[in-house]
């Protein structure tokens, strides 16, 4: 096993799993503890605060108030992200998998239907990734406004999504692998799948995780605490 | 205490609140909406005049004092030291902010970009660098208790005047009472309502004569401007002070409500902030606004009007310290809707409405009245000409006076005023609206219907 590899397999998952833990911990605890004296509730405000910031996180109504063009490319890539993250989670934990079958699903439906869907997901993620992207570079307003970290937080997922699609449309990876190879993390016996893009996207991938709590990429925390803020009645 | 110590101490303060600050500095994901939705970017599509980089401004500095990226990292990371020659321009930029909140609204995290503003305008007061004009209006608001620097004397005599102008209007007396100990409501308008545009303090006088209450309200010589211009300069001192000048004023009156008038930050201020930030403890009284307050009685069909005194078509402008930050834009139009035969909305209105161009006290600064009738107030002026309308209403001393000088300034024959103005013209007292003579012709106005 390269030490690359065993690196990024072995090492790296655990130590980006604390400090994501840990920072986000951290941000959300402080977020907790300071005050707020006043109310900064913007009117119309409903009476259902919780209802209203849910359904913010969820729809981005007030983006799609503000921004038609922004809102449409930024909801199909947040909510192809989320179904992304879903798809991961079937492919290392083989949960979603027993729920899929609780339900009916055939072991080779669910293969079928993860290629397709995973697939179409893939280009979906880097088309709207990469229209963020020109959008930054080409619109004065928002140009204006990017600076180095807004580009790499783009870049870096535009990054994993590339690498994420390669091993499925071209250097082919075996997908059991990757649950062999979690498994192994929890028993502390690494198993390491030896496919350089695979480790390249997990390198990605990782480093992405640690990035998130110091970067503004924890707006899918934070974006609880502003709005309701916001929506107090 | 050294210039740089005390930028340094303001902004790692934000550590511990409030909450949105703190908030904001963290987490804006910098995809330019804000900028898009608002009234000055809108007329100056500028970087300077960018939300974010007028943001940008403390949020810089944040970064370099306070989080470890920023102190490695510095420019690669946004984070950014001051020297002390940036202050000259952030009197600038923090000015050109008019406090709308209209980025918030559309903000898909509801980042406020105005309490950064005002963050910035507290820094440029601690460094004595508040402009001028502004600071004189806080000065003369602390030592007179109200922002015109009138005396108890004037205005008395201002309140006399208005009683006789009713006794014209109506035949009879209508009594605006004054320092009455034990009255229920103390009515708390801008002084401007008394001083330079006074017929909404009428209306508020007719609405109490016609329900029998005229017994029940009081004004106060001493406290008759709920205009608080610590909220602009974002100087917390001054602000409470001000703020306790009224409150003690209601207390000493014993009085149970506290009738804000129409004046959005004064009645965001009491209601917003005050009361549940509890500055002063439990309140003796309750508050709520002059608009809410009539519009029940219309409501319930307590008050008559005569609406070919109004016979313009009049609009409204949601002032939004009234419509974004406290929710009133029900009222206004029900008063309006009652008292004015041509009532038009503007668009877009309530929370989503444009800002006149003088929130955030700019419309007290004629220092830079060209950027306020060019810039600020661009957006405003196109949907009022939209509207055909030949009478403005705005609930708000600010809002009007920068609505009146974009008039002028655009040789517009467009009639600004109060949403009260409108119900002092039609209200019926005795079966009988306002004999009036009116102000542009001087003829007098002859309902139609009577
Ligand atoms: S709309 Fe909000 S998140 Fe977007 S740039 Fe403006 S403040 Fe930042
Ligand atoms: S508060 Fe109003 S003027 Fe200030 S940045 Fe936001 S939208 Fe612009």
């Amino acid at each position: 096993m390269s030490t690359f590899a065993f690196i990024v397999g072995g090492i790296l998952p655990g130590i980006a799993v604390v400090i994501f833990i840990v920072g986000m911990v951290y941000r959300l605890s402080v977020w907790l503890k300071i005050p707020q004296p006043g109310r900064m509730t913007l009117f119309p405000a409903s009476e259902g605060t919780t209802k209203a910031v849910v359904a913010e996180a969820l729809f981005f109504p007030s983006l799609f108030r503000g921004d038609r063009v922004l809102w449409t490319f930024a909801w199909v890539f947040h909510a192809t992200l989320a179904l992304v993250a879903l798809g991961h989670i079937r492919v290392i934990t083989g949960f979603v998998d027993r729920v899929l079958m609780a339900m009916g699903m055939s072991a080779e439906g669910i293969a079928t239907m993860s290629g397709t869907v995973g697939g179409i997901a893939g280009v979906i993620l880097f088309a709207t990734g990469t229209l963020l992207l020109i959008r930054r570079l080409t619109m004065q307003r928002v140009r204006e406004i990017s600076g180095l970290p807004d580009f790499f937080a783009l870049l870096l997922l535009i990054a994993i999504i590339f690498t994420g699609d390669m091993m499925r449309f071209g250097a082919h990876f075996e997908l059991e692998q990757t649950r062999i190879w979690a498994r192994s993390l929890v028993t502390f016996s690494p198993q390491i799948p030896q496919h350089g893009m695979f480790l390249t996207h997990a390198l990605l991938a990782l480093l992405l995780i640690m990035y998130i709590p110091f970067s503004k990429i924890l707006h899918f925390g934070g974006i609880f605490f502003t709005q309701s803020l916001i929506k107090r009645r | 205490m050294s210039r740089r110590k005390k930028v340094e101490d303001a902004i790692t303060a934000i550590n511990q609140g409030p909450k949105v600050l703190k908030l904001y500095m963290e987490m804006c994901a910098r995809c330019g909406t804000c900028a898009s939705q608002c009234p000055v970017y809108y007329a100056k599509p500028e970087k300077d005049i960018n939300p974010v980089i007028r943001s940008d401004l403390i949020r810089a500095i944040y970064k370099k004092l306070s989080t470890t990226s920023g102190k490695l990292m510095g420019e690669l990371v946004g984070a950014r030291d001051f020297s002390e020659d940036d202050f000259e321009k952030w009197a600038e930029d923090f000015y050109e902010c008019t406090g709308c909140r209209r980025c918030a609204t559309y903000c898909p995290f509801g980042i406020d970009n105005s309490v950064i503003t005002r963050k910035g305008r507290a820094i440029l007061h601690e460094l004595g660098l508040t402009p001028a004009v502004m600071q004189r209006v806080v000065d003369i608001s602390l030592e007179t208790g109200n922002t015109d620097g009138a005396s108890p004397k004037a205005f008395m005599a201002a309140i006399e005047f208005l009683e006789e102008e009713m006794k014209e209007e109506h035949g009879i007396d209508i009594k605006i009472p004054v320092d009455v100990e034990g009255a229920t409501y103390f009515y708390v308008p801008p002084s401007g309502d008394v001083l330079v545009n006074p017929e909404a303090t009428t209306g508020i006088a007719k609405v109490f004569h016609v329900l029998g209450m005229a017994d029940q309200w009081t004004m106060s010589s001493k406290c008759f401007d709920g205009a608080n211009y610590g909220l602009f300069t974002g100087d917390d001192a001054s602000m409470k002070a001000d703020n306790k000048l009224y409150v003690d004023e209601a207390k000493r009156l014993g009085a149970k409500v506290m009738l804000m008038g129409e004046c959005g930050h004064a009645y965001r201020i009491m209601k917003m902030m005050m009361e549940p930030a509890k500055w002063w403890g439990d309140l003796p009284f309750e508050i709520t606004n002059c608009l809410q307050w009539t519009a029940i009685h219309i409501k319930a069909g307590r008050l008559q009007f005569d609406k070919t005194m109004n016979p313009m078509p009049v609009t409204y402008h949601d002032p939004c310290n009234f419509g974004r930050s406290c929710g009133i834009v029900d009222e206004p139009r029900i008063i309006l809707e009652a008292s004015c035969l041509d009532f038009r909305e503007m668009y877009p209105n309530r929370g989503d409405n444009w800002c006149c161009g003088g929130g955030g006290g700019l419309s007290a600064m004629d220092t830079i009245l060209d950027f306020r009738m060019e810039i600020t107030g661009k957006k405003k002026m196109e949907q009022i000409r939209a509207t055909g309308a030949k009478y403005v209403a705005a609930a708000c001393s600010n809002c009007k006076r920068q609505l009146i000088q974009l008039m002028e300034y655009h040789n517009e024959d467009i009639v600004v005023g109060g949403v009260h103005d409108m119900l002092s013209r039609a209200i019926l007292i005795n079966g009988k609206a306002a004999q009036r003579i009116d102000y542009e012709s001087g003829v007098a106005v002859e309902s139609e219907s009577g």
